[in-house]
């Protein structure tokens, strides 16, 4: 049998969700913040080298971005990837979700026969969790979402858990397919001393726009139908506040008589 | 020439109709005003009824699929059946819950038609035909605004909770509409079990008690019980409570737990991070009690003691009658 070509895509998010904003620029303060893997990717990671293990495959990462996210891509390779593919082209910066997924989409068909991609639920920083279906639609596969256990159930068939608001599906797809998974599903594990070193002499292939098959109107900013037209840090909006003063007991008093006179009590 | 039009799409849990889409139709009609022609759709099956559940929020129209293939659909045959509903109709804009079926099938939809889905929306408004959808974003840390300019429709899921369902007068028109059900052979839905939660959430409550790390000894936690039987109300915490064996995730407020409207809530050692107070700040009347007078709790609260929480809760129920 061949082996399987499992493909898992990652994203390199800020180590903290502490941003602020700029307050001259009103842009997004990231200055001095570290990239780490986004957490829930580490959970696909995780699942892609759980399925190694039950059959031959090569764990394959993947990930869209500027070249530091190379960084994120040796983690998982320490961790015990085989392999990964960095998409980095000013060309492919600024883009939503829409032309995140088709880039990534592009670039999974050019590995080739691939057969089964891999997501985190979501990304911790934009929180959309939209680029799994994308890509899933773009490549005609039929996807399973939020998973919250995964394995190979044959040949070529995956068997999964999903965990809807009132609903527990198990759900079985032939592959190629695409799996969007729950953090729940597994712990991911630490990369050992010897994979730290094993991962430097593994294969990062970094590819450019003109690697790649790609229609340049679908691409960064130009291929983004949504736009952000403004960030904001929230502000609760501010209430009139009657302060209750005086001992606990007078205190109290002064609130049921508030809360009688908005026949609450 | 004819309103554009604003759908919102109907969500089905269990028998039933999934309570965020009355919510959804309900800010869908405050969007509309005279302007935007309203419209659920509706996929059921050919036994169902599930438009009477739609109707008190009285959409201008409710379009419904009967095929008795599409309440037992995957996401991708969902999309597929509303791609053809938009190229049918041409809505302005496609309004989701953002839960986990809203969530899988909307992004999936905005592939096949290539145009902007906002996520996990927290408000919408409209200028002139555009909406401008509010996400957070970084952990409910920051807010942005989104539009979609020059695709259509333009899309958004939103969180549950976010607005208030209330019903409506008007009738609405229902229309049967038919779709062809192309079956994606490759994806088979072995088994769907029902998870039964009977477990109420602090989101049913009217009257809410809530408790963070400031009154969370046995002692505070007795005397809140107490008080919150009196209110005739419930239990609410801080995340931090929810590693006490007496809290779950049900009692939770805030962005990662429930979104609550009570029409009363008295808050007991919170500080008010933004993640609690996201899920709390539109209580009618907000109390606040705290040994820290600079804690942000106050800013949101109509009502406020400096104090311990447990001394307040016990003089406040010494004078309930
Ligand atoms: C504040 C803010 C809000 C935004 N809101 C929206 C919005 O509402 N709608 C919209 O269309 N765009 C939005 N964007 C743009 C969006 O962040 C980017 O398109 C981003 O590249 C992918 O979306 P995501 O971060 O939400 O990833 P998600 O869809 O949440 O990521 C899901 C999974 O996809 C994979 N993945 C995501 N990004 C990559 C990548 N670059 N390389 C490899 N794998 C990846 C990972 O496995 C990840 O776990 C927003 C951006 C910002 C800064
Ligand atoms: C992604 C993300 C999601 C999150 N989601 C949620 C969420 O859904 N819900 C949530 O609550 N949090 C959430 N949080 C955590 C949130 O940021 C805060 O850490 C949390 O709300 C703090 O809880 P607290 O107010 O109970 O505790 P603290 O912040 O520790 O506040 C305790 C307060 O009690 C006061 N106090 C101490 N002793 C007394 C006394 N004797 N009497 C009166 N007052 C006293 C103190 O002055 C202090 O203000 C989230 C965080 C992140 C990053």
């Amino acid at each position: 049998m061949k082996p399987k070509t499992i493909v898992v895509c990652i994203k390199q998010v800020p180590e903290t969700n502490e941003v602020t904003i700029d307050p001259q620029t009103h842009n997004l303060d990231r200055r001095g913040l570290a990239g780490i893997m986004n957490p829930f990717d580490k959970n696909a990671v995780e699942q892609a080298l759980q399925l190694a293990d039950q059959t031959p495959a090569k764990v394959v990462l993947l990930s869209m971005g500027p070249d530091d996210y190379a960084e994120s891509l040796r983690e998982g390779m320490a961790m015990g990837a085989d392999a990964g593919y960095l998409l980095s082209d000013r060309a492919f910066a600024g883009a939503d979700t829409l032309a995140t997924g088709y880039v990534i989409a592009q670039a999974i068909k050019q590995i080739g026969e691939v057969d089964l991609v891999l997501f985190g639920r979501q990304a911790v920083d934009a929180d959309t969790g939209q680029v799994g279906p994308i890509v899933a639609e773009f490549l005609h596969q039929p996807q399973i979402t939020y998973a919250a256990s995964l394995r190979l159930s044959g040949d070529n068939e995956i068997t999964a858990e999903r965990l809807l608001e009132d609903t527990k599906q198990t759900l079985v797809a032939q592959l190629p397919a695409v799996v969007t998974v729950r953090s729940e599903l597994n712990t991911p594990r630490y990369p050992t001393p010897r994979n730290i070193q094993l991962s430097f002499e593994k294969p990062l292939t970094i590819w450019h726009h003109d690697d790649l098959d790609l229609d340049d109107s679908r691409l960064g900013q130009a291929g983004s139908p949504t736009i952000v037209t403004k960030v904001y840090e929230p502000k609760p909006t501010k209430r009139e506040l009657t302060s209750l003063t005086g001992t606990p007991t007078e205190a109290a008093s002064q609130l049921i008589k508030a809360l009688k006179a908005h026949q609450l009590i | 020439m004819s309103k554009p039009e604003l759908w919102v799409i109907a969500e089905r849990r269990l028998d039933h109709v999934e309570p965020t889409t009355f919510q959804l139709l309900t800010k869908a009609r405050q969007l509309a005003g005279d302007r935007f022609h309203t419209v659920a759709i509706l996929f059921e099956a050919t036994n169902d009824h599930l438009e009477t559940e739609l109707q008190p929020y009285a959409p201008d129209e409710i379009r419904i699929v009967r095929d008795d293939r599409f309440p037992t659909a995957t996401d991708a045959e969902h999309a597929d059946a509303l791609a053809q509903l938009v190229a049918q109709y041409q809505p302005n804009s496609i309004l989701f819950g953002a839960t986990i079926t809203g969530r899988s099938i909307a992004p999936r939809l905005q592939a096949k038609l290539l145009t902007g889905l906002t996520a996990d929306c927290l408000d919408l408004r409209f200028d002139d035909e555009t909406l401008v959808a509010t996400k957070p974003s970084y952990g409910d840390n920051i807010m942005c605004e989104i539009i979609c300019p020059d695709h259509r429709p333009q899309m958004a899921t939103v969180r549950p909770n976010t607005f208030v369902a209330e019903p409506a007068t008007g009738t609405a028109e229902l229309t049967p509409v038919t779709v062809a059900f192309h079956p994606v052979e490759r994806l088979q839905v072995k088994t769907a079990t029902p998870v039964v939660n009977t477990a109420t959430t602090v989101g049913d409550a009217s009257r809410v008690v809530a408790l963070g790390r400031g009154a969370a000894n046995t002692a505070t936690i007795d005397t809140a019980t107490r008080l919150a039987e009196k209110l005739g109300g419930r239990i609410g915490v801080s995340r931090p409570l929810t590693d006490l064996d007496r809290f779950t995730h049900d009692d939770q407020i805030g962005q990662s737990g429930n979104t609550i409207h009570p029409d009363l809530i008295l808050n007991f050692g919170i500080s008010g991070a933004v993640q609690y107070l996201v899920g709390m700040q539109s209580a009618k009347t907000i109390v606040a009690v705290n040994s820290d007078s600079n804690a942000p709790i106050f800013d949101v609260a109509d009502y406020g003691y400096v104090g311990d929480a447990n001394a307040f809760m016990t003089a406040l129920l010494a004078q309930f009658v």
